[in-house]
This record gives structure tokens, C-alpha cells and sequence, in this order.
């Protein structure tokens, strides 16, 4: 199957606010993408709508969020159940400094059911880094059963390899590059699987790239195996 | 001590010249945003390694009067854009922020 793992909806300041939930199946349907995971930061209060709008559309969804570490890295909690999500979600939140959104510098951050329409705006900035380690936020991951995979490792800011410097060990389900960088960093860290995805925040990025998982199914246990098993080829 | 004066000092490169000609009033070096948005003094000169465009939001945010970048960091265009928009003085050094830190102190202890 297809699969973009790391998309943004407009409940993600920095994300477009064409990004709505059902937009986000549509396309993703329409690039011939088969899985896509929805990932705000901090956040996976679009997930309900998302999973409406996946069905809607033929699209498997997963469910998850980027959360930023006390660190200041990016990761991706990525899970098959919506109750998995809400409870990483609550998680998440109650470790979020209380610095209130402005709206103005950062953007909006609307929490839309599976019309588009506006539920509630959170008041509190998602792009703050939580109280929650790096080491913390994987182990919750996989207590909660999802999939933890670093984000755009090899970036210069908000990765693993630009706040620690190195890989610690840790639960590692894959690791996240960029396109261009996807050979050389299967070379580098060899025990861990690669994937990349689109990180898309504007609708004509979604699938811009996304890897093929032969994967027998949605749940999270299948995708682990077939990420472990190397049963995956990168797009670009 | 203007931002002005940063622009002068040997070695600093001016990245972003269209600002607001604020006091520096101290120096913050920290490469953690969080820390920054909670601790950073009003009217400071920001010394980090954090080039990018969300440095200066945070910058910003906390109301500091300028953002050096350290170790001749690359600094990417919508980072430019970002402290354009905010009027905001954006500075390079080939210095490391220790030595950027002790620079920056001795000049406004001597005005004191
Ligand atoms: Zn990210
Ligand atoms: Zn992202």
C-alpha cells in the first residue's frame, strides 16, 4: 500500500487552512495514496473528523500527532484507534505550556468536524515543545500500542540529530528522512527501517512523497512486521 | 548600546538590515525555543544557533531586540523573511555563543 505518514491539517498553525480533514482524503484518494496518517502537532483533535472523511473517501487513515519533545525534537505517535489517539492526545496536552496562541504570528488552530465546519479554536500555542522527554514520549507510544518514528531526522532544526547530535537507542519503529537523503541514511543507521512522507501542510503536497508498505492490513501489530521485515520501497 | 552598534562590532555580519533600531538591554544565548519563550529578557540580543524561521516568531514573541546567529550557521531565506516582516535585526558570527556572550557582556558592562 501507499502511504503518507506525516500531514498536517489546519489545525496545525502553521498548516493551510484548506487543509481540512475531508480536503486531506480527497486528495489523497485522488494521488492513488491507499494509507495517509493525519498529524498535527501536539494534537490529534482532527482525528474523529479524519476518520470520517478517510471512510468517506476509501483512504485507511491512522491516527496520531507530532509531538515536540522537551528536547525540541519532532515525532510521529501514530495508531490504528481513535481511542489510542485521544488518550496520546491527552497525554500530550496536559504537558503543554500554557503560552496562549497568537493567532496573528503563528496562525489559527481549528478544530473542524467532517465538514469543514469550526468546533472550537485551541487557545494554546501546539507548536511549544512539551515537558515530555524524548524518552518519555516513545514509551508512552508504545504502551498506548502505535508506532513511534522520529521526524525528518536529518533536518537542521527540531530533529533528533539537530537537538541531541546522535540517535539514542530508543523504540524506534522506522525513522523519518527527507527524499534526498533516504539512501544515505539507510547506510547510516542500518537497524532501523527508513520511510519518508510528505510532511505536507499545503494540499498540493500531500503524497509528494510516501513510501509502499506490503502490508496485509491497517493494524498497527501488521504495519510494525511489515516495517521490520523491510517489506517497503521509497517514493520520491 | 543600540542594535546598530552589534552591526558594527568586527566579525558581525548584518543578514537582516531593515529593522527597528531598538537598546540592547542584555544578551539571552540559549538553542532551546521553549526556554527562550519563558526566560528571555525583554530588549536582548538572542544568541543561538537556531537558524530558522521559528526562532524569530519566538524571538519576537519575547520581545528581544535582535537574533545573532552563531558559528556562521546557514540561514535560510524564510528566516530572512520572518525578521524582515518583524523589523527584527538578524546578525551572523563566525563566534561561538560562548565567545559571542562574553563579547556582547563586556560591551554593556562598559556602558553601565
Ligand atoms: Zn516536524
Ligand atoms: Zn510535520
Amino acid at each position: 500500500m501507499k502511504a503518507d505518514w506525516h500531514v498536517h491539517s489546519c489545525l496545525s498553525p502553521c498548516a493551510s487552512l484548506d487543509m481540512s480533514p475531508d480536503r486531506i482524503a480527497r486528495e489523497a484518494a485522488a494521488r492513488g495514496l491507499d494509507m495517509v496518517a493525519l498529524t498535527d502537532h501536539n494534537s490529534a483533535r482532527n482525528a474523529p473528523a479524519f476518520a470520517a472523511c478517510c471512510r468517506r473517501h476509501g483512504v485507511l487513515p491512522l491516527f496520531g500527532l507530532e509531538a515536540v519533545t522537551s528536547e525540541e525534537c519532532h515525532v510521529l505517535a501514530l495508531f490504528d484507534n481513535l481511542a489510542a489517539a485521544a488518550e496520546m492526545d491527552a497525554w500530550v496536552s496536559a504537558a503543554l505550556p500554557p503560552v496562549p496562541l497568537d493567532a496573528e504570528r503563528f496562525g489559527d488552530q481549528p478544530v473542524v468536524d467532517e465538514h469543514g465546519v469550526i468546533l472550537e479554536q485551541i487557545e494554546i500555542l501546539l507548536l511549544s515543545a512539551t515537558g515530555r522527554s524524548l524518552e518519555e514520549t516513545g514509551r508512552r507510544t508504545r504502551e498506548l500500542g502505535g508506532l513511534f518514528i522520529p521526524s525528518h531526522i536529518d533536518r537542521p532544526s527540531f530533529s533528533i540529530e539537530s537537538q541531541i547530535g546522535f540517535l539514542p537507542p530508543g523504540p524506534y519503529d522506522a525513522l523519518e528522512v527527507s527524499p534526498a537523503h533516504a539512501g544515505a541514511y539507510r547506510t547510516r543507521y542500518p537497524d532501523h527501517p527508513v520511510i519518508v512522507s510528505s510532511d505536507a501542510h499545503v494540499p498540493e503536497a500531500i503524497g509528494s512523497a510516501f513510501f509502499d508498505l506490503a502490508a496485509d492490513g491497517p493494524a498497527v501489530s501488521e504495519l510494525r512486521a511489515a516495517l521490520r521485515q523491510r517489506r517497503l520501497r521509497i517514493h520520491t | 548600546m543600540k542594535a546598530s552598534d552589534v552591526a558594527t562590532l568586527d566579525g558581525v555580519e548584518t543578514v537582516q538590515p531593515d529593522y527597528e533600531n531598538r537598546d540592547i538591554l542584555a544578551g539571552y544565548a540559549s538553542d532551546l525555543l521553549s526556554d527562550v519563550m519563558a526566560h528571555a529578557p525583554e530588549g536582548c540580543l538572542l544568541i543561538t544557533i537556531q537558524a530558522h524561521g521559528n526562532t524569530v516568531s519566538v524571538a519576537s514573541l519575547a520581545g528581544a531586540a535582535g537574533v545573532m546567529i552563531c558559528n556562521r550557521r546557514p540561514i535560510p531565506d524564510d528566516m530572512i523573511a520572518a525578521a524582515r516582516a518583524e523589523r527584527l535585526p538578524l546578525f551572523r558570527t563566525a563566534r561561538n555563543q560562548f565567545e559571542m556572550s562574553c563579547l556582547l557582556g563586556g560591551l554593556l558592562s562598559a556602558r553601565e
